[in-house]
Order: structure tokens, then sequence, then C-alpha cells
């Protein structure tokens, strides 16, 4: 479970000297159970980016607290934040990031690399879940030789690869077009179900938002719970 | 991530960017071969020297001064540690003159001990050791100074003895205490040659006998000088002695010398002489690493430059492994390694070329200087261009690989501090 308290954040924007405090995150307070899959919408610009990267510990937060399965995460050093992130959560972003070296293979096999895995306990792992994603016969393509469904699945199973319990995804299906979106979307919904994955989607889209078990709507800072199946 | 892992990542990284690397790599060797040749000079040139002194028999030579040195004090030197000979030699201390038919000189008369002597090195070019008591071995320049007065060649010099000296007899007289001539003359006998001094401008002149001779010596002059009723006071006697003590190795002399101060002996010896030029040459050497190391340096800023772009060109790549999850240690320790491999290939291919350019100029450059000084200038010395001992090889690649890791440290710890947030925001 995932519990933010009266959350605040805000940037410093313009020039030294004559910099303006922008409150980006006006308090923001819920919780997040497990097991379900939860969608943050909002316009662009409205604060979900910066809310998901002050939860996932790339951003320390002014004010609040942020814990994750009963840990003060709010309060981690990098190297703590780090070792934290390749243990309890996946991320699945917009551009996929997937490393343009490394076949797609050895993208779904670097975070077991990270937390030190031997070898042939990694391919045996890697190999099962691409199987289960339907991979195998792209695995040996790099990234550039990938369509954008492709690659973002690709990124899913990188996710997916250390079986943790939370999955961040910011804005999964911004780069595809309406039928590969579906399909991402079927995967996440059914990995949901299978592993019971915890899923925090960002979107500006109304219509993958309700694809989620609750959603959350960001405007101006302040998160409302705006129920599911919410429609425009 | 385990270790092989990492070498895994940073293999592919170094294959990725094949060319770039490589051009570091040959900067970063050119620069440690620079030194390792230059100060390769240094050694060899100390080398070359060293070996010089040392093929003199002078250097294990410790003198030894005392005013009652004698045949018991000899014997005690003898038993000392590390002692391979104690050479007494006694010399005349007065007027002396040899001569053969017309031609006649001042050679000193030394009378010594032979088994001593050829322990010490003492080597003969012609004949043999004495035997009996009138017989002697000359030195090598011994007929040079044996003059004829009435003889003047066209140059206006007098004429010297070029004749037989083996097995020649001829007429030596020793002095009074007033300097004049006694009457009383000794045939000796020519049965050895001495070898040629090692140095050019040595030369060796001398009447080398046996102890034998003393008594028949001190019979001729003790009839026309007063005997002196004490032993020890030096005034009238005929001899008077001074005493080499020779080391088994270099390395003893200080010890031996040391040990005889301490005895109140006054003693010399070269080893506080060959002290000062190992000193001369290590600050030669350390300046030559030093010149040396700017190379290394200047080479230092391509991996600088390598290491900057590799993590620039990357930051995407390292924002991502961050978010991940990777320890920001564990990329800083990538890219260590990374400029380390370039400095440790960099510094095996430098010592591999170095020691092919030392053997190479080692062989080529006698035949160069040879040819251009000709055969006799540089004669029989035995020069060494250049010269990488191990310690060479430790302090160059120490220096070498340990710049680079410096020159890699920046970049590696910018990588570590990569924004995730502004990395993740990068177009691909
Ligand atoms: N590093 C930053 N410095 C200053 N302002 C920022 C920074 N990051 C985001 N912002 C601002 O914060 C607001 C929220 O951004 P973001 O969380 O990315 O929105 P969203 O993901 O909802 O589009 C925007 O107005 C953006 O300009
Ligand atoms: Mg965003």
């Amino acid at each position: 479970m995932i519990s933010v308290r009266n959350l605040n954040h805000s940037f410093k924007i313009g020039k030294k000297g004559k910099e303006k405090q922008v409150p980006v995150l006006k308090g923001l307070t819920f919780d997040v159970a497990d097991g379900e899959i939860v969608s943050i919408v909002g316009k662009s610009g409205s604060g979900k980016s910066t809310l998901l990267h002050i939860m996932a510990g790339f951003l320390t937060p002014e004010s609040g607290e942020i814990s994750v399965q009963g840990i003060q995460t709010s309060l981690f050093k990098e190297v703590e934040s780090a070792k934290f992130r390749l243990d309890h959560f996946g991320f699945v972003f917009q551009n996929f990031q997937l490393m343009p070296g490394l076949t797609a293979f050895e993208n779904v096999e670097l975070p077991l690399t990270l937390k030190g895995i031997n070898k042939s306990e990694r391919q045996k792992k890697v190999k099962d879940l691409m199987q289960s994603v339907g991979l195998t016969d792209v695995q040996d393509h790099y990234p550039n030789e990938l369509s954008g469904g492709q690659q973002q699945r690709v990124s899913i199973a990188r996710a997916l690869i250390t079986d943790p319990p939370i999955i961040f995804a910011d804005e999964p299906t911004g780069s595809l077009d309406s039928e590969t979106e579906q399909d991402v979307l079927l995967l996440i919904q059914s990995l949901n179900k299978t592993r019971g994955i915890t899923f925090v989607i960002i979107t500006h889209d109304d219509e993958v938002a309700q694809t989620a078990n609750r959603v959350y709507r960001m405007h101006d800072g302040v998160l409302t719970e705006g129920g599911a199946h919410h429609a425009i | 991530m385990q270790f092989k892992d990492q070498i895994s990542f940073v293999g592919q990284h170094i294959k990725k960017n094949k060319m770039r690397v490589f051009m570091t790599v040959l900067a970063a060797t050119m620069g440690t071969a620079f030194l390792i040749v230059l100060a390769s000079v240094g050694f060899g040139l100390h080398e070359t020297i060293r070996g010089e002194v040392l093929s003199n028999r002078l250097v294990t030579q410790i003198e030894v001064f005392s005013s009652e040195m004698d045949e018991e004090k000899v014997a005690e030197l003898k038993k000392r540690d590390h002692v391979k000979a104690v050479v007494f030699r006694q010399n005349i201390g007065t007027e002396q003159q040899s001569s053969i038919g017309n031609f006649t000189g001042n050679n000193p008369l030394i009378v010594t001990d032979f088994i001593e002597e050829e322990k010490a090195n003492f080597e003969l070019q012609e004949g043999r050791l004495p035997e009996k008591a009138n017989e002697v071995i000359v030195g090598s320049n011994f007929a040079e100074y044996l003059m004829n007065q009435q003889d003047e060649n066209e140059d206006g010099e007098f004429t010297t003895y070029d004749g037989k000296l083996i097995g020649e007899q001829f007429i030596y007289q020793v002095g009074d205490n007033e300097g004049e001539l006694i009457e009383d003359e000794m045939m000796l006998t020519i049965v050895g040659i001495g070898k040629k001094p090692a140095k050019d401008w040595e030369q060796d002149q001398k009447i080398y006998a046996d102890a034998s001779i003393i008594p028949e010596l001190e019979k001729i002059y003790y009839t026309h000088v007063d005997k002196p009723a004490d032993d020890h006071s030096d005034a009238e006697q005929l001899f008077y002695g001074n005493v080499n003590v020779y080391a088994d190795k270099l390395e003893n002399v200080k010890a031996i010398s040391t040990a005889l101060k301490d005895d109140g002996y006054n003693v010399y010896s070269i080893s506080d002489e060959l002290d000062k030029l190992d000193v001369f040459f290590l600050a030669l050497k350390a300046g030559l690493v030093f010149v040396g190391t700017i190379a290394i340096l200047i080479s230092s800023i391509g991996i600088f430059n390598t290491m900057t772009m590799a993590v620039t060109e990357r930051t995407r790549e390292i924002g991502v492994m961050k978010a991940i999850g990777a320890d920001p240690k564990l990329i800083q320790r990538l890219f260590l390694m990374e400029s380390a491999w370039i400095g440790i290939v960099g510094t095996v291919l430098a010592v591999v070329i170095s020691y092919g350019v030392s053997m190479v100029s080692n062989y080529v450059l006698p035949i160069i200087v040879t040819a251009a000084l000709g055969e006799e200038d540089f004669g029989d010395m035995t020069v060494t261009f250049s010269v990488i001992p191990w310690q060479l090889v430790v302090i160059a690649s120490t220096i070498s690989i340990g710049v680079a890791m410096i020159s890699g440290w920046r970049p590696a710890r910018k990588a570590t501090k990569i924004d995730v947030i502004n990395a993740l925001r990068q177009e691909l």
C-alpha cells in the first residue's frame, strides 16, 4: 500500500535572484491499495509527473510524507531510494526508455543484472517472461528495430522482471496509436489480475484513465477522487 | 551487479566507441612509452657508469693508514669477514735507480705479497711470478722510464729502453738518507711484466719484489745509514708500508671500512664516491620521470575528454539505470573502470613498446655512434643506452594508471550526479 499525506511541492523558476516559487502540488493526501490499478488523470502541466517522481523517489518533496508498505520512503537518501526502487518498483515511461545498445532480451535482463543475479538464473527468468508477454520472436531485436507497441511491451517486461509489488506508468500509451494502446492496457489489466501487481497509471487521456479501478483527478495541484467510469 | 557483469557492461561500451577509445589508448600509450624510454636512458647511463667504475679494481679497495702497520696487524685484517685480500705493500723511502746498459730510471721498488696481490686481481701480461730473492716483476710502463741521457731523438727527447725485458738483469741501487746513491749494487732479474692498468691515463713503471729481498736491501742501506734505535721512528727507515684491504663485494666495502674506522684506522675507500654517484643518478632519473609524467598528463587530457563525452552521450541511459534502481556508486565505478581500462591497456602496450625501443636502441645506437666517432673513441667501453628495470615499469604503470583514473574521476562523478528526471526528459 502507498499512502501519501499532505504532500506539497513547488518549483523555483526564472532567473537567479528573481526566482519565483511556483507551487505544483498542494497538500495531496491519498492512498493506493495493494493490487489495484489507480489512474491519475489531468491536463498537461497539472503536476501528475511531479507526483509520480516524488512517489518514486526521483525527487524529494518540499513537505509531506510518503510511505510504501509501511516504510517511510520520503526520508530516504539517494542510495537507499535507489535500492528500494530496484526491489519494489517497476517503471513504464511514455518514451519507453529502453537502452539503445541492448537487445530486447538484454533490456529486460538489466534490472536482474543490477540486482546481482547469476547469468543462468537471469536468462531463464527473462526467457519465461518474454514468452508470457509474447516477445520471444523479437527478443534479439534492438529497440530501434521494434515497433512502438513492441517497445512498450519490452519496457513493461523490464518493469515486471523483478516481480515488484508496484509498477508506475507515466503516460504508458502516450506514444502509441489507439489499437496498440488497447493492447498495452489489456496487458496491464491482465498482469494486475494474474500477478496482483499494483499499477499507478498517469495519463492525460480520460479513456485510458477509465481502465483503472480508481481514478484520481489532478487539477491545479489538487487531487480529487473522480470515481470509476467517469466520462467527459 | 556482479563484477563480471560490470566488466562485460564496460566492454560493451568500449566496443561501441572503438575508434574514440582507440585514439585515447594510443595517446595514453605514447605518453607512458615516452616516460619509460626517457627514464630508461637514465637507468642505462647509471648502469654504464657504475659498470665502468666497478670494472676498476679500486672500487673494492680500502686504503688503510696506520703508522704502526706490521705483519701481525695484516694477519688480523685478513681474518675479517668479507675481506678478499690484504695487500701490504712496502715502499722505499729514499732515492733509487734502475739501469740497463746506458738506460737509467728512478722506477720505485715495492715489496709486496704476490699471493695477496693475485687475490686482489693483480695480473701478469707476460712471464711468471718471482721465485727467488732477486727476481722481480716490472710494471707495463717500466721500460719507458728507462732513459739514455746521452742520446736524444729527433724531437729532442731522450731515447728510452726498447729491448727485451723478460729474463733481463738490471742494476738496482738505493740512496742513503742524504739522497746520495749508494755504490753497492743489486742485480735483479725480470721474470714477469704486469698487466697494463685498466685506465689509459694510468702508468705502471714500478718494480715488484717479494719480501725475501728485504734483508739484502737493508744490509746495503744500513751499512751507510745508522739503524734507528726505535723500530717505529720513520726518520731513518728504509721501508714504509701501506695496506690495501680488498672487499669481496662492493656492497661490503662500507661495512668493512666502518669497522676499520671504529678500530682506529684511517681509512679511505671509493664507496663514498659511489654513494654520491648513486645520489646523482637518482636525481637524474627522478627528473626524467618527472618530464615523462608531463607527457602522461598531456595524454590524460584525452582520457578526460573521452570520458566526459561518454558520460554526456549516455546521460539518458544513466538516468534510466538510476530510475530502475542502479546505485550511484555503481555508475561511478563503471565509468572509473572504463578510464582504468584505457589506462591499463595503454600502459601494457607502452611497456611492450618501450622494451622494443630499448632493445633496438641498445643494438642500433652503438653502431651509429661508433660510425660517427670512429672505432677508437668508443673503444671497448660497453655503453648501455637504455635499461628498463622492473622498478621503472612499476613506477610508470602507477603513474599512468593513476593519472587515467584521476582524469576519469570527474566525469564519473558527473555521471552519478545526473538528475533522473532531466535525463528521462531527453529526447531519444
Ligand atoms: N524541474 C522543474 N522546474 C521548474 N518547473 C517545473 C519542473 N518540472 C516541472 N515543472 C513545472 O511543474 C508543472 C507540472 O509539471 P508536470 O508534473 O510535468 O506536469 P504533467 O506531468 O501533469 O504534465 C508544470 O507547470 C511544469 O512546468
Ligand atoms: Mg507528465
